[in-house]
């Protein structure tokens, strides 16, 4: 029945057809550039910020911008058909629906890493403009890491930290079909999680370890060996990875079973 | 209703098909044929059930009891066998605004295989869109969105077509020619049409049999004997009896009315049933020749109630 990547190819014009997708990647693109050169012009001749100091503070911040942008196409990914009432054109045809969940939120993680990629291109090569290749205050080595190898390992982190909200959000516009919740609260969750570890600290409570907020930020391991509550960077894994699992699981139980009455 | 589409295969069948949300029954044991190369009107009043039992065809919402087959093949269990061979509108026809009524089609056209450039510039010319379709679908009409309702149904040249209210939005003109099109269609494809309405003029003009259905219940299945492309009205006698429920068993179709019962008969047949009903020790009042557009009848069986 068809060609399954004509399903995604289906979705990703859906996402990439529309204005509001090419307004966010132009945003992205304009804050990842713009930053190396705030940095430098900011900066006085004697204390010069090197290419990687540069790109890393660019990385940090636009990943910020990256998230969200992230889980609002998470959010339309299935919401939207249920606002533009779509859906019932959608699903009449001969795909199961679990093929079309999954066309969409492959189509979720293309733009994902296509945002992923602007941010980089854009970051890198304005701090590399912008920095005259000086090396900077750190030096060389951050924690036996090379810099670069340093900045990759920090953009591999916030990717997971994306990944996980995007899910999130997906999960919720599959379940609630309101995206405008999903946004909410996906990105809620992405805000408070710092504040949620304060108060119920993981070193204070031991079932504070199984919360998703304690681990979203894995960045810590690449500097140290114990994270948050005294955590190993393979139970951050594991617990992520069960997290992420049921978020899947719950979206395609609810999206195959339930009523489509828009 | 015994008739000739018991030799056929009918193209959709439902059997039995209950709805029930929480402890609201929305339709309730609803059992039809549907015959191939027909084009099949689903009448009822606002509320009667008619979107949700299509909805139900379509699989976009679960049959709490009962089954309906699509070609043969149960939308439950192999929903990707059965709606290969439908083409739908489910209520308005609602599109990607964003994209042009073209790459709409598209969009659906990646989903089957086989659908050529040439078979959707094919239905676009069928549906009249050809001046618009390049055009952003935000800037469409409600009539122009319907059109492009009807050409996303076609696309894959589906065994059944199923509209749901298709005539809603578009103008005298517009309507002419759907009902041109779905006849053309029916002729030449062999398509089999189900269209729900509750514009009982309009079914009469472009339907072969119509089912009636009234909060979630199937009342009555008709046949309009058509000549050419209108319909000639369903002549009906009224047989003024003291006991309507008697007659209704002892004659074995009919509907009954105030005070009596409504019979589909011809001449010769009214002497006959007289007899019948005579001898069956019915009091015959007064026979009266009844000749009424399917509204007439309509509203007669379904009137006097609310929507509900
Ligand atoms: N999700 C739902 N929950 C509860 N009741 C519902 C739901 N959807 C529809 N109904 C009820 O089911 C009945 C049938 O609705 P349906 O939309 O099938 O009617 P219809 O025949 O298509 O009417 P119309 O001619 O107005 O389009 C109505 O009484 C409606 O209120
Ligand atoms: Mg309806």
């Amino acid at each position: 029945m068809g060609e399954f990547a004509s399903l995604i190819h289906n979705e990703n014009i859906k996402i990439f057809r529309r204005l509001r997708t090419w307004i966010m990647l132009v945003l992205l693109a304009l804050m990842s550039a713009l930053f190396p050169a705030l940095i430098h012009f900011t900066t006085n001749g004697s204390n010069v910020v090197g290419l990687w100091d540069s790109f890393r503070t660019t990385v940090t911040i636009a990943f910020f911008l990256n998230t969200i942008f992230t889980a609002l196409v998470a959010a339309d990914s299935v919401a939207g058909e249920f606002t533009w009432g779509t859906i019932k054109l959608l699903l009449i045809r001969p795909w199961s629906r679990s093929k079309i969940l999954l066309s969409k939120y492959i189509s979720l993680v293309i733009f994902s890493l296509v945002s992923t990629g602007v941010l980089i291109l854009f970051g890198y090569g304005s701090a590399f403009i912008f920095s005259s290749g000086a090396a900077g205050i750190s030096g060389d080595m951050v924690m036996g890491w090379g810099q670069g190898e340093y900045v990759f390992m920090l953009i591999l982190c916030s990717y997971i930290e994306l990944f996980l909200t995007a899910a999130i959000a997906f999960m919720i516009s599959s379940v609630f079909r309101s995206s405008g919740l999903a946004i909410v609260l996906s990105l809620s969750i992405m805000f408070t999680k710092d504040i949620f570890i304060a108060i119920f600290n993981p070193d204070r409570y031991e079932w504070a370890n199984y919360l998703i907020f304690a681990h979203m930020n894995l960045s810590n391991y690449v500097v140290s060996d114990t994270g948050p509550g005294g955590a190993t960077l393979g139970f951050a894994i594991a617990v992520l990875a069960v997290y992420y699992v049921v978020f899947m699981a719950v979206s395609w139980i609810v999206f195959r079973k339930r009523d489509v009455a828009a | 209703m015994p008739n000739t589409a018991e030799v056929v295969k009918p193209v959709a069948s439902l059997m039995g098909v209950t709805k029930r949300i929480g402890s609201k029954t929305l339709i309730s044991d609803l059992t039809l044929d549907i015959p191939p190369g027909q084009i099949f009107g689903f009448l009822g009043p606002n509320g009667a059930g008619k979107t949700t039992t299509i909805r139900m065809m379509v699989g976009l919402i679960s049959i709490s009891r009962g089954d309906i087959l699509i070609c043969g093949r149960s939308i439950k269990d192999h929903f990707e066998e059965a709606i290969a061979n439908v083409g739908a509108i489910v209520e308005n026809p609602e599109m990607y605004k964003f994209l042009t009524g073209y790459q709409n089609l598209r969009q659906y056209a990646r989903m089957v295989p086989g659908v050529t450039k040439e078979r959707i510039n094919e239905v676009v010319e069928l549906v009249g869109l050809s001046q618009r379709i390049n055009d952003r679908v935000k800037t469409y009409s409600l009539g122009m969105r319907q059109r492009l309702g009807v050409a996303q149904a076609l696309l894959h040249r589906p065994k059944l077509l199923i509209l749901d209210e298709p005539t809603n939005g578009l103008d005298p003109q517009g309507i002419r020619e759907l009902r041109d099109y779905l006849r053309k269609l029916c002729q030449t494809e062999g398509t089999t049409v189900f269209v729900s309405s509750h514009l009982l003029s309009e079914m009469e003009l472009m339907c072969d049999s119509v089912a009636i259905i009234q909060n979630g219940r199937l009342i009555d299945v008709k046949q309009l004997k058509t000549v050419g492309d209108a319909a000639v009205p369903v002549s009906q006698t009224f047989f003024e009896v003291d006991n309507p429920e008697a007659a209704l068993a002892q004659i074995g179709q009919g509907v009954i009315m105030e005070g009596g019962l409504a019979v589909d008969a011809v001449r010769e047949e009214i002497a006959e049933l007289n007899a019948k009903l005579v001898a069956a020790g019915i009091k015959v009042y007064s026979i009266k020749a009844m000749s009424r557009s399917l509204e007439d009848q309509f509203l007669e069986i379904t009137g006097g109630e609310g929507i509900g």
